[in-house]
């Protein structure tokens, strides 16, 4: 056992991306791909490579006579086609949320770093170098030595964990995003209130407070609340002892 | 007079569990809050941000092999010609039936309703306090390692558990780090019964008188046993009390240091 744990420590992480790129096949001269499905091309294994246009699927191939016609962005080689001042705008007038992402924020990264010069490919374009089926190969490896397909779908972009559109994008980061809140809220609202009123008990004890007042003050409360409920649901008057409890 | 309350091996522990907590919390929250000025000037004191994490994943190393022993410990102090009395009996620390009485009797005693419960050795909230390293060290610990290894884990795992991972880990430790420094920093220092500090961990004994105000029922277990004249002890050495209570202090001090910060400078970071 203690053997495994060294070598996980001290072992070095893999390389086959690295391996898998030095292929001698054709390289991509492009942003966008050439077409060519190349030898260091891994087919994702939980991600599936974009095929489809979304919303359209006719029989078994997920492709239809209305697909040229559909304009996702997420899936055009220029992502920014045909948009109006487009040369004069920067990333996150339009893009402010991808651009608060631990990538930029804590290394410095550029949008430019990652999705590469104009014209910009959408990430989901089949021949993108951002596409799943590459992008350990061709983004993430710039910096992670290494990086493998499995690795390539960590979200830079993560959406909000609290938020509701979160539930139908990345449903275990929305559930763990809540359970985590849940439980330190939760342990926080019961156990600072318990150490405070258990510390303002003891505060009212050691400066001496007469026994009776602090009690008359417990069967005030008590009786009050009482009083309250018997008021609200049952519609009587307070008994003759819980008045004359009171202080 | 002084009750014997924790022994040598006891206090090792929670010297060991002080300092690694310590020392992963500040460089920790040095990398969380890094974009912020406080984060800049923690990490300062651990030798960076690149430093910070080096020192961040040894001592979690430490603090997982510190666990282990304790385990290997707990095993053994386990009486196996009588398990169900080590594990449900009054000294024991697992929580029972008669913790959640104890807590109800006590919620009604700080509001004046009746007398506090009887406590025995442990107290529900000790019991708490202790079992809550049991969860939240063997998260961290896989959540930590999972980020410091990013490459093995996607060899196994896609990429967006790295996701989780990161939350998991900042949101334990966050909840860790807070549950330490306000709830506590403020039973074992501030509130009015152990001001200025409780010096039980580090001394290993405590006031007869303040345990029979406490945890009556303990005592009156002892003496029917017969086992209370032997559980007297010495009071310690002065130079000792004076080294524990300004270690107390730093501790309490770095403790509310980054507590305070990381409330003013929270709006300022992403937990994931």
């Amino acid at each position: 056992m203690m053997g495994l744990f060294m070598l996980l420590i001290f072992s070095p992480g893999p390389v086959s991306a690295q391996e898998e790129v030095t292929s001698k096949i054709y390289r991509y001269r492009e942003r966008v791909a050439t077409g060519y499905y190349e030898g260091y091309e891994v087919s994702p294994r939980r991600a599936r490579a974009i095929l489809e246009t979304p919303g359209v699927k006719r029989g078994l191939v997920p492709f239809g006579r209305s697909a040229s016609a559909v304009r996702t962005r997420t899936r055009l080689p220029d992502s920014h086609r045909g948009l109006n001042f487009y040369e004069r705008s920067t990333c996150i007038e339009c893009h402010p949320e991808q651009a608060r992402n631990l990538h930029s924020v804590r290394a410095g990264i550029t949008c430019r770093q990652c999705h590469g010069p104009e014209p910009i490919p959408a990430i989901n374009h089949y021949y993108s170098p951002m596409n799943l089926i590459r992008r350990h190969a061709y983004v993430c490896s710039k910096c992670h030595e290494g990086a493998n397909s499995g690795f390539a779908g960590f979200y830079v972009h993560e959406p909000p964990g609290t938020s509701l559109s979160t539930l139908k994008s990345f449903p275990s980061l929305f559930y763990t995003s809540w359970g985590m809140l849940l439980l330190l809220v939760g342990t926080l609202a019961f156990f600072v209130p318990h150490a405070l009123m258990v510390g303002l008990r003891e505060l009212l004890e050691k400066t001496k407070v007469p026994q009776n007042l602090t009690k008359k003050l417990g069967l005030f409360i008590r009786n009050a609340i009482m009083a309250g409920l018997r008021k609200r649901f049952m519609n009587t008057k307070p008994s003759k002892n819980e008045t004359e409890d009171a202080p | 007079m002084l009750l014997k309350r924790f022994s040598k091996t006891q206090r090792l522990f929670h010297l060991f569990l002080m300092l690694t907590f310590l020392i992963q919390s500040g460089t920790g929250f040095s990398r969380l809050f890094i974009t912020t000025d406080f984060g800049r000037s923690l990490s300062s004191l651990f030798g960076g941000y690149e430093m910070a994490i080096v020192i961040h994943f040894w001592t979690g190393m430490v603090m997982m092999a510190g666990f282990g022993v304790h385990v290997v410990y707990l095993l053994k102090r386990i009486n196996r010609r009588n398990v169900l009395d080590s594990l449900l009996g009054p000294d024991s620390l697992v929580l029972g039936p008669q913790d959640a009485q104890h807590l109800f009797k006590r919620i009604l005693w700080t509001a004046g309703l009746g007398s506090p419960p009887r406590l025995d050795r442990w107290a529900y909230w000790e019991k708490f306090d202790y079992w809550a390293v049991f969860w939240g060290l063997p998260l961290l610990a896989v959540t930590g390692i999972m980020l410091r290894f990013p490459l093995l884990t996607t060899l196994i795992l896609p990429g967006w558990v790295l996701n989780i991972a990161a939350l998991l880990h900042r949101a334990e430790a966050i909840l860790a780090a807070s549950f330490i420094f306000i709830v506590h920093f403020f039973i074992g220092h501030i509130r009015p019964f152990s001001f200025p500090m409780n010096e039980a961990m580090f001394s290993g004994s405590v006031h007869l008188e303040e345990v029979l105000k406490e945890k009556p029922a303990w005592v009156e277990r002892l003496k029917q046993e017969g086992k209370l004249e032997f559980m007297i002890t010495k009071p310690p050495a002065p130079w000792y009390r004076v080294v524990y209570f300004i270690f107390g202090y730093i501790a309490l001090g770095f403790g509310i240091y980054i507590l305070v910060n990381g409330i003013i400078y929270g709006r300022y970071i992403q937990l994931h």
